[in-house]
């Protein structure tokens, strides 16, 4: 902190023109900082203005340094070391013409986060470069927090090293469960089956690596991993990792090991068989909100609404977003391809969430294919004929889901992978409900 | 987030008489039932008996009836419930149907309160969706029950100490302020009505074919309770519903028989409600 300070007071000192004692300046800042709780940049400028400086001459503001997983949408001035994990030029409409813009996704190892410059002319990014970038801001879209370079935002580029891929892996990692895995854990230690895997060929800072991806069962749940070598994982085999990272995608964990991690696979375990394992849990959603959201589930309930965005829809040909007024919101206005889909509010009793289901299940759900509804829709001159078809089919239905599940601050939402409409035997559940009630004294 | 929908019958939901209104501007208000049901949204199904339009042609407000094994469900649609309305008002009695919608009361001058729904979706269904509805209903219902029998057991029932039990935050919390609200009611007379529910579903327990309810009143029950809407009718703005339960009962007549016998007379046309809470004789 001392140091920190000490940096600021030679700033403000130059930009002065050395003309102010710092022993002064270093009072004064104190005492804006300390006794009136004055951001520092705030009080550098104060400072050099009071004594006729130009505050231009301080340099461009520092702002609060973040993690990508401390990013907070509606900020202003905030600092961020991160990689680019993707970046594409745009060209977009201004007032007076045309500009072209940067977009894409930066990343480190807390997590990715989208970014828009403003500013681009001149600015030439590569996937991998790592970036101190320097007074940018944050918005929301959509619930999710997005980080916008304006002319006002310094980018450097830094070594790749000053941004390691991964932490060190930690000694001694918690031993938990697969149901205990939260975001924000840490390393941890856990003893799993595989039930699914298979690898996968990507390119990690301009490298070809093979990753192996899946899923691991316990007895209390499941979760997604990624393993960075090689292990000669098969469904069936039991494993104990010790020192995996723990990543969250949307509330979901994640967990991913490699060479710093000690993993043994395991001849003998406790484990329940891979075809006990390979069942997806029924679960309620009132512990999947306490959990945040996990890896195939079985949900069933009763589709309690439909929600907006539902039925036909045009989606963005090169990144599938959903077009709103026939433009993408990354691309612009583009020819836009049809697809079906039901945003569904599937209900338990205990809780509610977005269901969200795709063209096949749709298609399924429905009884007819998409072309069927581009007919009818074009026949009725409008796309809600589709979506009161979509609620008269699925409105008050009690339905068994299968799928992930994730939540943000909307709340939870399942992506189905398998779906049916629910036929109970209430008769028989009735006759052992009555019985056991006849029974009490 | 979105408030869950409720699996409760009518006899537990009517029961209700408190309403706890919204802490501030969005937030939820709820209807807090015996059971420590805090019920924002339900998601009920039965047979709608009747609709009756009580506002105008041009602005329609109906009402629909809507009886489950255990009672009726009251479901008003008006202009704030514009998609549910549109169907309730095309809907013919009888049918099967299912209705998501807010709870909500209604309390008279008398200050007696009365739980009804607002509709955000109905639609017709068929018995299968009905009979999972009944089937969920019990469910729920037999969870509520077994946690308030634990919990009329414990020294002091905090919502903290219910939930020691294995519930849920909000199925505790609901039964903390049902138990200052209401105390500890008659758990035998809920049991009756799981027992009633899961009867209804098992054909070796119906008597009569589907759908009749049980026998209705007796002539002359309805003979006895026509005459005292007519001489509880103070200055002629119709019996109030309380004095008419109260007299009833002097008269040896049973809540739910009197309530079979206003809907029976109703029917017929022999009466009508001026104003929720009030029976009046016609002619």
């Amino acid at each position: 902190m001392a140091a920190e300070m000490a940096t600021h007071v030679k700033e403000i000192a130059k930009a002065l023109g050395n003309r102010v004692p710092e022993p002064e300046i270093e009072r004064e800042l104190e005492n804006y900082v300390s006794v009136y709780r004055v951001s520092v940049d705030a009080a550098k400028r104060s400072i050099v203005k009071k004594h006729g400086g130009d505050p231009g001459g301080l340099g461009p503001a520092r702002g609060s340094a973040r993690t990508v997983a401390e990013l907070r949408a509606g900020e202003n001035a905030i600092d961020v070391l991160a990689r680019v994990v993707y970046v594409e030029k745009r060209t977009v409409r201004v007032p007076d013409g045309t500009k072209e813009i940067l977009t894409g996704i930066l990343g480190d190892n807390t997590g990715t986060v989208p970014f828009t410059a403003w500013e681009a002319a001149g600015l030439e990014l590569q996937k991998g470069d790592v970036l101190r970038v320097t007074n940018a801001y944050t918005k929301e879209y959509r619930g999710k927090v997005e980080v916008h370079l304006s002319g006002r935002t310094t980018i450097t580029r830094e070594p790749p090293e000053s941004l390691p891929f991964e932490r060190a892996a930690p000694t001694g990692s918690a031993v938990v469960t697969l149901s205990e895995l939260r975001e924000g854990i840490g390393a941890v230690t856990i003893t799993a089956r595989v039930l699914q895997v298979e690898a996968k060929a990507v390119t990690v800072d301009g490298k070809a690596k093979t990753v192996h991806q899946g899923l691991l069962a316990d007895a209390t749940g499941r979760v997604q991993f990624s393993a960075w070598k090689d292990y000669g994982l098969l469904p069936g085999t039991a494993l104990r990792i010790e020192g995996a990272f723990v990543k969250a995608f949307r509330g979901l964990p994640q967990v991913s090991f490699d060479d710093r991690a000690r993993v043994e696979v395991l001849a003998e375990t406790d484990l329940p068989a891979l075809e006990a394992l390979a069942q997806a849990p029924r679960a309620w959603i009132e512990d999947l909100a306490e959990r945040g959201g996990s890896v195939d589930v079985a949900l069933r309930g009763i589709v309690v609404d439909i929600r907006e965005g539902s039925g036909l829809v045009q989606r963005c040909p090169e990144c599938k977003r959903v077009l709103a007024k026939d433009a993408c919101r990354l691309h612009g206005a583009v020819k836009g391809v049809s697809d079906l889909r039901v945003k569904a509010v599937l209900d338990d009793g205990s809780g509610a969430l977005t269901a969200v289901f795709d063209r096949e299940l749709t298609e399924a759900l429905l009884g007819r294919t998409l072309e069927q509804c581009l007919t009818q829709a074009r026949e009725a001159m409008s796309t809600e004929v589709i979506r009161d078809a979509i609620a008269d089919a699925l409105v008050a239905q009690p339905i068994e889901a299968r799928g992930n599940v994730t939540s943000d601050e909307y709340g939870l939402m399942m992506i189905v992978q398998e779906a049916k409409v629910l036929r109970v035997d209430v008769q028989e559940e009735a006759r052992a409900m009555l019985g056991a009630l006849e029974e009490e004294p | 987030m979105r408030e869950t929908a409720w699996r409760l019958f009518a006899g537990e939901y009517n029961e209700s008489r408190k309403s706890i209104a919204a802490e501030g501007e969005r937030q939820p208000s709820f209807v807090l039932t015996p059971l420590g049901a805090k019920v924002n949204r339900l998601f009920l199904s039965g047979v709608l008996t009747d609709v009756e339009n009580l506002g105008t042609d041009a602005e329609p407000m109906y009402r629909g009836r809507v009886s489950d094994p255990t009672g009726v469900f009251h479901v008003y649609a008006g202009q704030y419930q514009p998609l549910a309305a549109a169907v309730l008002g095309k809907i013919a009695p009888p049918a099967f149907v299912a209705v998501v919608g807010k709870a909500k009361t209604y309390t008279t001058e008398q200050g007696s309160t009365y739980a009804n729904v607002r509709p955000e979706r109905i639609r017709v269904v068929d018995a299968r969706v009905r009979d999972y509805w009944v089937l969920e209903a019990c469910r729920f219902l037999r969870k509520r029950l077994e946690l308030a029998k634990s919990a009329y057991a414990l020294e002091s029932p905090t919502a903290e100490a219910i939930r020691k039990l294995g519930a849920k935050a909000p199925a505790a919390e609901g039964l903390e302020l049902a138990m200052r609200e209401y105390g500890k009611v008659d758990l035998g007379r809920y049991t009756a009505m799981l027992a009633e529910g899961l009867r209804y579903l098992l054909p070796e327990h119906r008597t009569g074919p589907e759908e009749v309810p049980a026998p209705g009143p007796s002539a002359a029950t309805e003979e006895t309770v026509l005459g005292l809407v007519t001489s509880l009718d103070d200055a002629g703005k119709g019996a109030p519903w309380d004095a008419l339960v109260a007299a009833a009962g002097k008269a040896g007549i049973e809540p739910a028989d009197l309530e079979a016998a206003v809907d029976v007379l109703l029917d017929r046309g022999a009466i009508y409600e001026p104003v929720l809470g009030r029976i009046k004789r016609i002619g």
